[in-house]
């Protein structure tokens, strides 16, 4: 069996998809020296979008998708099934599967949320005003 | 670039601040930032250090993914050649006069300094996520409720099985943060035996098995990958694995005073 490989992204170029995006997110809105602490007379305030994507918490949703990726587990490995539930299993898997792809993350839903962001312009009143401004 | 301004007047524009790196370098002309279109960038050069900058409006909202990406892209193809601090993402000074007096003049012995013990190493991420089948299977078979709950809920109505589902995911949950840390445990302690420096990072998703941050010489790349080739060989079908960098110290640089946390 082929092993997983080991992808690089050398050139961060690439990062153009939802989860690339997060990484990036990830990286540079929460580390990297803070100006803030070395100067305070020119520094401009700007306006930063709000951009909430890096905080995982397990909730009740966490828990049913969890549940439900239980529920669609095909157990044929592991214990005897008769056919029609294998039949209902890949039912239920054809209709998840769509579903997986919006809430598979909380990372890839931040990227299709910065996506919304950046082509609805009234969704950008829920930026964040950051003023920063000169004693 | 000589950007006038008045206490008094508006401005439209300021210097956006992407990082400090050592004053011997060069940009090449086509290297863009932030802004759209994307703005050119140049260096505000004060002693032995310079600051890398391009002129931003401050008319629209920064935050954008382009914005985003322009940010790290600039600073990850620096640090595969230089040394450099990184700035948080969204910093902006008034002018480029400002940058001198107000960042590079003050702080150039300590920014100098940390430059040198960057100098030939670059920042790496490697995250680990497991494979939702496979990491599900495994904790169906090693936790009896969790098992026993799956059975429950198999081929019923959510509505009917909210409560088992709830307490089956939440057992699920508990059980792979209890794999996360055993396998981060497992990987940090091999890529210490590489890496200068080692930092954890908190989880990005809730299958992650391992995310960290780590320090080396570029030099030693290959010898990061190998650790890496090895989990994902050893983990195989269960943990999928990538590897991002060189990049900017991100996760590595502090202000005075900061305390990992």
């Amino acid at each position: 069996m082929q092993p997983p490989a080991v992808s690089k992204s050398a050139s961060p170029m690439s990062t153009g998809s939802g989860s690339g995006l997060a990484d990036v997110i990830d990286t540079i809105l929460d580390k990297g020296l803070v100006i803030d602490a070395y100067v305070s007379v020119s520094l401009i305030g700007i306006e930063i979008l709000t951009i909430n994507a890096r905080v995982v918490v397990a909730s009740v949703d966490t828990y049913l998708r969890f549940a439900e990726a239980a529920n669609r587990l095909d157990l044929t490995q592991t214990q005897g099934q008769g056919l029609p539930e294998m039949v209902e299993d890949l039912t239920h898997g054809a209709i998840t599967d769509k579903s997986r792809g919006v809430t598979q993350g909380v990372l890839e839903a931040a990227g299709d949320k910065l996506r919304e962001m950046v082509g609805e312009p009234q969704d950008r009143v829920r930026g964040q005003r950051r003023r920063r401004e000169g004693r | 670039m000589t950007a006038e301004t008045s206490e008094t007047v508006r401005q439209s524009t300021g210097s956006y601040i992407y990082g400090i790196l050592p004053e011997d370098v060069e940009v090449s002309s086509d290297a863009t930032g932030v802004g759209d279109p994307p703005a050119r960038v140049t260096l505000v050069r004060h002693g032995e250090i310079a600051a890398l900058v391009s002129d931003v409006g401050l008319d629209r909202p920064l935050g954008t993914p382009g914005d985003l990406v322009a940010h790290e892209r600039l600073l990850d193809a620096t640090a595969a050649e230089v040394p450099v601090l990184p700035i948080r993402f969204g910093a902006v000074m008034t002018n480029a006069d400002a940058v001198v007096a107000e960042l590079l003049e003050p702080f150039h012995d300590e920014f100098r300094s940390a430059l040198e013990d960057l100098e030939g190493r670059a920042q790496y991420v490697v995250k680990g996520r497991y494979v939702e089948q496979v990491i599900l299977r495994e904790v169906l078979a090693e936790d009896p409720e969790a098992g026993r709950l799956s059975q429950t809920i198999r081929g019923r109505p959510e509505d009917a099985t909210r409560d088992e589902r709830i307490r089956l995911g939440e057992l699920i949950n508990q059980a792979i943060g209890d794999k996360r840390e055993a396998d981060t445990q497992t990987m940090v302690e091999e890529l210490a035996g590489v890496c200068e420096l080692v930092v954890i990072r908190d989880p990005s998703h809730e299958r992650d098995a391992v995310h960290a941050a780590v320090l080396i010489e570029v030099d030693r790349q290959d010898e990061l990958e190998q650790v890496v080739a090895e989990f994902a060989d050893e983990w195989s079908g269960r943990v999928e694995f990538s590897l991002r960098g060189p990049m900017a110290a991100y996760d590595f640089v502090m202000n005075q005073g900061e305390v990992e946390d």
